[in-house]
């Protein structure tokens, strides 16, 4: 069990990233969703021993990360959101390299980890070739492999899919569903709803710097049950919709606005038909809720 | 005018000054450019000869002097990188899809940056100007005049600096690569040195022609006059007028320029080149062809859908047992790092031309008569410690900043940082591949040495003495500047303000050694006070080089030590730490142990028997 309390970050231009979070995240994949600037990273960086935060505490089974970093990166399995590697090494001695440094000194030990890696991110056939060669999806995957060197407790995904293609984030979902252990930790950063709904058994949605919710992706999902509304409306009568429900999407197509409303209280007209919630209509009206209590 | 302003080479022209405002790198130079003028104005050979400061030949010895020492490398750092900056920061597609023409976005990047650096210079010239109202006692000075200053200044630096302008800006706008830029830069003095050798032969008015910065003109000039440097009446009276060989010259040169900046246009892509090893990008790795998943509405379904296929082949990850932390692993993470930098310091293209070069340059004057100074192999090691020691530094400087930054360029920082190791494996492993490099470079000239020894007959040859005297002063001295460097990259955060600086210390010292001020105290690569006599222990002076070596592995350590203290990946708060003193605790007893040390050696240097 991960457990973060009253997480605080001010940046030296005093941006307050990081507002006090808590939170509790049982092993498995959980998914950390928010908007871009939400903090996610911040956090991120602080759980991988990268950042100072300012005030706060963050415990592995135990261990705290702030001020034990030496011994939290032992522990540690970190894929960050922009990362490269040396790209005049072949993938085989990238491996190595990071296996050495994770403390794997025995040679023959290494090899087997070495290989098992490689061919469970589909990556031996091209275990020779140099890293600066390898395509985006490529470079993802052998970071995935050299975040799971020795067993890490806690392993931290950052917006791994951002800039894939659909084949290749498709590819990436499964290896990471497959690889995620019962034992680890995983903590999956991302923007992309689909992404937690697709992978994770528990989630929590950040804004500015504070958690929001935290529940299961199915929870969420069923706290919207009923309340979901959808109907394709002419553009001059959104503003009216807008003010008087709450709207989660809106999406202009062939001159006419398809609108998706959060009402509680039945049809907020007659054109509008029960639409049957999402994890994304879960997401936009707790994030556009947020902004509209601060607009006001 | 205004209408200029207004084409896209106007708009380019003036974002690439406005973006070099932004940058540190030009206020460096004016200032370096300013102290060197009051340096050369107060302490230089005027002074000594008493030649007026405002003569002829003295602007004219400023200019070319100016011309050859740091300024071609400031040149590399401004000239070099202005496209290839715009490819690295990703803005290229948004200017080259915009309706700029080829020429009017490079001549606007190369002009802007030429403009930058003729401000910096411009300083050094502007400061000679400006002295012309001070005149202390004992100083000559003419009546004070402009013309010559503006005159020498336009076609001896600013010309010669636009042809190097534009070939470093054509060499680093087609090859993308900023280290290829710098590295001829550095290439520049070996070879400039070894062509007016080879000119030397020649009549002086093909001389005069052929040479790029017209630094042999003003003594062409002087001892056609028969004007000797200490009789400072005939030298205050040289006047230097532009004849048809200077004119020759300068044309020449800047058709050389205009040619380079035309292959430039000619040969200049809008895109990335493509590397041959990006052909991989097209293998399909997955084996099986995978599938979108997608519901009916045509939005990615919520739960994964079981593919007909595996993806990958279900592989246990065997569990390994990570060693514990101590010695043992501490070694091994620095083996591995140390053996991951020095492979990547092999793949450095540049080091394939520099190391010849190095060689060639440190070895040449053996070619010519050696005298043995009791030993032929102490001479000739002597001689090539000595020729190879401003090569090594710049190249030690180079490749230390070049190894200190990698991470951060390439990326792989977050990941790297994210491991069990501690700092001093990372940082030792960039330490000792530097120490690494410069150590099979020393062995090569050696060896070049060694040979050339052999084949001129120069016998006995004697392999104590050689390694004697690399281990006494180039080894000692390399390690001393790697871990300076070192300390520098982390303390200064950024990589061309440490060249910036790192070259400047190292011109300032040597010009004071030139100039006779050459203490052991700030001398620490011993440039001028040592003999191979001293090192063989025949000449009673082997106790203070023992000293000094002693001063400088003390120096060298508190280098490390600060370098460690301050190194931006965090470990621990202030001394809490993991162990009885922490990683932080340790680095300050080492620097200050390092410190007590340097200082005894210092003050055992200070005693008047050593």
């Amino acid at each position: 069990m991960l457990k973060i309390k009253g997480l605080k970050k001010t940046y030296g231009n005093q941006i307050r990233a990081l507002k006090g979070i808590d939170l509790e995240v049982p092993k498995g994949m959980f998914g950390l969703l928010g908007p871009n600037g939400a903090g996610k990273t911040t956090l991120m960086k602080i759980l991988a021993t990268l950042l100072e935060p300012d005030e706060g505490v963050v415990e592995l089974g135990g261990l705290n990360l702030v001020a034990q970093k030496g011994k939290a990166r032992r522990a540690l399995g970190y894929l960050p959101q922009e990362f490269g590697f040396y790209p005049t090494l072949t993938a085989e001695q990238t491996l190595d390299y990071f296996c050495r440094l994770k403390g794997v000194t025995d040679a023959r030990e290494r090899r087997s980890l070495i290989d098992a890696l490689l061919e469970r991110v589909n990556l031996t056939s091209a275990r020779g070739q140099r890293v600066g060669g390898y395509s985006g999806g490529m470079r993802q995957r052998l970071g995935i492999a050299q975040a799971l060197i020795g067993q890490p407790q806690l392993i931290i995904v950052d917006e791994p899919t951002a800039g894939l293609d659909p084949e290749e984030r498709v590819r990436f979902h499964n290896l990471l569903s497959e690889t995620a252990g019962e034992n680890a930790v995983v903590v999956l950063s991302t923007h992309i709803v689909s992404d937690v709904s697709n992978l994770c058994s528990r989630m929590a949605v950040i804004r500015q710097g504070e958690i929001l919710a935290s529940s299961t992706p199915a929870e969420a999902v069923r706290r919207l049950d009923g309340s979901v509304w959808e109907a394709s409306v002419p553009r001059e009568s959104v503003a009216a919709f807008k003010s008087r429900f709450k709207v989660i999407s809106s999406q202009t197509f062939d001159g006419r606005v398809r609108l998706r409303v959060l009402a509680d209280g039945g049809a907020p007209g007659d054109e509008f038909n029960h639409a049957t919630p999402t994890l994304e209509d879960y997401y936009l009206s707790l994030v556009s809720s947020t902004a509209e209590g601060r607009r006001g | 005018m205004s209408s200029l302003t207004r084409t896209p080479f106007g708009a380019v022209f003036r974002t690439e000054v406005l973006l070099n405002t932004k940058r540190v790198v030009p206020y460096v130079m004016m200032a370096l450019f300013g102290v060197n003028a009051w340096l050369w104005w107060a302490r230089g050979a005027a002074t000594h000869y008493g030649w007026a400061t405002n003569g002829d030949f003295f602007i004219m010895r400023n200019f070319t002097g100016f011309s050859f020492l740091t300024l071609p490398l400031f040149t590399a750092v401004l000239m070099g990188d202005p496209v290839i900056r715009d490819f690295r920061v990703g803005v290229n597609p948004l200017i080259l899809s915009k309706p700029v023409g080829r020429a009017a976005y490079l001549l606007g990047k190369f002009f802007g940056n030429y403009f930058v650096l003729f401000c910096c210079q411009s300083v050094f010239a502007l400061a000679l100007v400006l002295f012309q109202a001070f005149r202390p006692a004992g100083m000559v000075v003419l009546p004070a005049r402009l013309t010559p200053f503006v005159l020498h200044y336009l076609l001896l630096v600013v010309v010669s600096h636009m042809v190097l302008g534009a070939v470093y800006f054509t060499v680093g706008t087609l090859t993308r690569s900023p280290k290829l830029v710098y590295g001829l830069g550095v290439l520049f003095y070996p070879v400039y040195i070894t062509s007016m050798i080879l000119l030397k032969p020649l009549p002086t008015n093909w001389r005069i022609r052929l040479d790029p910065l017209l630094t042999v003109w003003p003594g062409i000039v002087q001892q056609s006059h028969g004007a000797e440097w200490e009789n400072a009446a005939s030298i205050n009276q040289l006047t230097f007028n532009y004849d048809s060989d200077v004119i020759i010259n300068r044309v020449l040169f800047l058709l050389i320029a205009a040619l380079s900046l035309t292959i430039l246009y000619f040969r200049f892509t809008r895109s990335e080149p493509t590397r041959a090893d990006g052909a991989v990008t097209l293998l399909d790795l997955s084996g099986e062809r995978e599938t979108v998943f997608a519901g009916e509405d045509g939005r990615q379904s919520e739960s994964p859908i079981e593919p007909s296929h595996p993806l990958a082949r279900r592989v246990d990850i065997p569990v390994v047992r990570p060693a514990e932390e101590g010695a043992g692993t501490y070694l091994s993470q620095l083996v591995a790092a140390l053996g991951v930098e020095f492979r990547l310091l092999r793949a450095e293209r540049g080091l394939i031309m520099l190391a010849p070069l190095a060689v060639a340059f440190s070895t040449l004057e053996l070619l010519f008569r050696v005298d043995p100074e009791g030993s032929y192999s102490g001479a000739y090691a002597s001689g090539t410690a000595k020729t190879s020691l401003l090569f090594l530094i710049a190249l030690v400087v180079f490749y230390t900043g070049e190894a200190m930054h990698r991470d951060r360029e390439v990326r792989i920082e977050p990941v790297l940082w994210s491991v069990p190791a501690p700092n001093f494996v990372l940082l030792l492993s960039k330490f000792f591949a530097t120490l690494l490099m410069s150590v099979s470079l020393i062995a090569l000239i050696g060896l070049t040495a060694f040979a050339i020894q052999l084949l001129k007959r120069d016998t006995p040859v004697e392999v104590f003495a050689y390694l004697t005297v690399y281990a006494w002063i180039p080894l000692p001295s390399v390690a001393l500047v790697a871990a300076l460097s070192i300390a520098l990259n982390v303390l200064l955060r950024d990589k061309y303000v440490t060249y910036a600086l790192s070259f400047a210390v190292v011109g300032g010292l040597f010009y004071l050694y030139t100039q006779g001020y050459n203490h052991w105290l700030y001398n620490p690569v011993l440039h001028g006070l040592w003999s191979y006599a001293d090192l063989a222990g025949t000449s009673g002076a082997h106790t203070p080089i023992l000293t000094h070596r002693v001063y400088c592995l003390a120096i060298t350590c508190m280098s490390l030590g600060l370098a460690h203290l301050y190194f931006p990946r965090r470990l621990e708060r202030g001394l809490e730490g993991e162990g009885p003193l922490g990683s932080n605790g340790w680095s300050i007893l080492v620097t200050c142990v390092a410190l007590v040390v340097a200082v005894i050696a210092g003050v055992l240097l200070l005693l008047p028997q050593v």
